[in-house]
């Protein structure tokens, strides 16, 4: 897919993210100059003022930051109904400074708790997904 | 230079609440009833209004509804750039006119009929909802506030809290006539047994979405003086952000706050009170755990404390510590966007609230908590001054 993001009303800079998924690659944008670690990606570092951002391929493994299991589809998002109900989550990423990177839960409920380990599954792209290859986080057991 | 008590509201005027989409009249027209009324409660003729300013998604701007005011000299208007964040920080951007000299006569108005817009979270996230929400099945506001809540739990502050929030609105709403709550009172049962939203959300921890509009007039102290109402003269309204807030984030620290710790710094230095003097608060509650986020920002209590004092009790009037949103509030009252808070706090100010705080003279009103850019506000009697 092209760099500029499909959906309207992002900030744009994240086009590499997605991207990457295709591919089965996870990976998050740091600064080049001073090293910090962003997301969502911005265009611009505003701590040191780089415009050079280097995308670096990670583990998909992270810590459940926190969830909500959604009983009612995002007007937005209607291909979702289907499913209610589901779980999104925010992931937070060790290995990116702890950044926090927004996902749904993949499989089993079992375990479900702010803290626990979890992984993510490359899944292809889909209606429900808006056509964008995702990843899925599954707890780790 | 500081605007403390340079402006006052002396106007309050609100059409009733419709269940959205069934307004009657539609949005432009709801807007000019809100104004006209809130002129008529001034005592100030229509055709003197020199400036408006609204928030958010505002359509019904000055230009348009010039004619129909039959405005003379129409001076000035301004949007202040957020969403339900901007409501205090509408009442700044006017005070700021009218101290300058750009103006003399400001409404502060809002209004929405879902017949004659789209409906208030499509319009509020058709802008700000980037791939990474949408192909994850994530509501921008909804699901992103649940995940907080979620969140806030794990950091100590009970779900009871939530609940007394819910609860404390719908309690207010049986006085009130004009509630869209009137003569449903909820029960903690009623509560528990209500269907989740977006966990831990219960449908009565989310706010409506109503048709209706509401309108506020400030001018000058000097001016407010000369009218027949009591003043609610602005102590202090801040609009800001926390430094690692941004609105399509979450990764601001601390995570479970709503970005007004620095902007209620400035409004407990800038009114020269802080959280124990408030008599009355009106907490935008898109969501209950928001408000309650809101109310830890501004140091009525922490994450610690929170269970103790966010409370059924404490938060009713007249006799709760800190009684909030007493017209019922978002959840109870009824939802343009939260500024049916305003007139409410105004007339807390008067004295002629349907729950009344016995001796009131610090009223609070605080801007939407899921905007990044958010704002507050501090109103008082003369005797605040
Ligand atoms: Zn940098």
């Amino acid at each position: 897919m092209s760099q500029t993001p499909r959906i309207r009303g992002g900030i744009g800079a994240d086009g590499p993210y997605w991207d990457a998924l295709e591919r089965g690659v996870f990976q998050l944008p740091r600064c080049a100059g001073c090293g910090a670690w962003m997301w969502p990606a911005h265009y611009r570092c505003g701590d040191c003022g780089s415009w050079d951002m280097e995308w670096v391929p990670l583990d998909p493994i992270g810590t459940l930051y926190t969830w909500t299991r959604m009983h009612q589809a995002p007007v937005l998002v209607r291909e979702r109904i289907e499913d209610v109900p589901y779980v999104t989550l925010l992931a937070e990423i060790p290995a990116a400074g702890g950044k926090r990177v927004v996902g749904a839960l993949h499989g089993s409920e079992d375990g479900l708790a702010i803290g626990v380990p979890i992984r993510g599954v490359f899944l292809p792209p889909s209606p429900k997904t808006k056509g964008y290859a995702t990843l899925g986080w599954e707890i780790v057991r | 230079m500081s605007l403390r008590g340079k402006t006052a509201i002396v106007g309050i005027g609100q059409t009733p609440y419709y269940k959205r989409g069934t307004a009657p009249d539609p949005e432009q027209k709801l807007a000019l009833r809100a104004i006209v009324a809130a002129c008529e409660d001034a005592g100030i003729d229509p055709r003197d209004i020199d400036g408006f300013v609204s928030y958010g998604s505002e359509r019904n701007t000055g230009q348009q509804m010039l004619p129909a005011l039959g405005l003379r000299d129409l001076r000035f208007a301004a949007l202040a750039w957020t969403h339900g964040g901007g409501i205090p920080g509408a009442l700044t951007i006017a005070a700021a006119a009218i101290v300058s000299g750009q103006a003399e006569i400001v409404v502060v108005h809002r209004a929405m009929a879902e017949g004659s817009n789209q409906r208030l979270q499509v319009a509020v996230t058709q802008d700000e909802t980037p791939a990474q929400f949408l192909v994850n099945g994530v509501d921008f506001i909804l699901a992103r506030s649940a995940q907080r809540a979620m969140r806030l739990i794990h950091e100590g502050v009970p779900q009871e809290c939530f609940e007394a929030i819910a609860r404390a609105g719908y309690f207010h709403a049986q006085n009130n006539p004009g509630a869209m709550g009137h003569g449903h009172m909820l029960t903690l049962e009623a509560y528990a047994a209500s269907r989740w939203i977006g966990e831990p959300l219960h449908l009565y921890d989310c706010s409506r979405e109503s048709d209706a509009a509401a309108a506020v007039v400030l001018v000058s102290a000097e001016r407010a003086r000369d009218l027949r109402q009591k003043p609610a003269y602005l102590l202090s309204a801040p609009m800001g952000a926390g430094a690692s807030q941004g609105s399509r984030e979450d990764n601001h620290e601390p995570y479970t706050s709503v970005g007004m710790i620095g902007l209620a710094d400035r409004l407990w230095r800038e009114s020269g009170y802080g959280p124990s003097d408030v008599d009355v608060a009106q907490v935008y509650e898109n969501f209950t755990p928001m408000a309650a986020m809101a109310l830890i920002d501004h140091g009525f209590c922490t994450r610690e404390s929170a269970g103790d004092v966010l409370t059924f009790d404490n938060l009713i009037a007249p006799a709760g510590k800190l009684p909030i949103n007493t017209s019922g509030g978002n959840i109870a009252d009824g939802f343009i966007h939260g500024m049916g808070l305003l007139p409410e706090a105004v007339r807390q100010i008067r004295g002629t609230s349907t729950n009344q705080v016995p001796g009131a003279r610090l009223s609070l009103m605080t801007g939407g908590p899921g905007d990044s850019l958010t704002s507050t506000a501090l109103l008082g009697s003369d005797e605040t001054l």
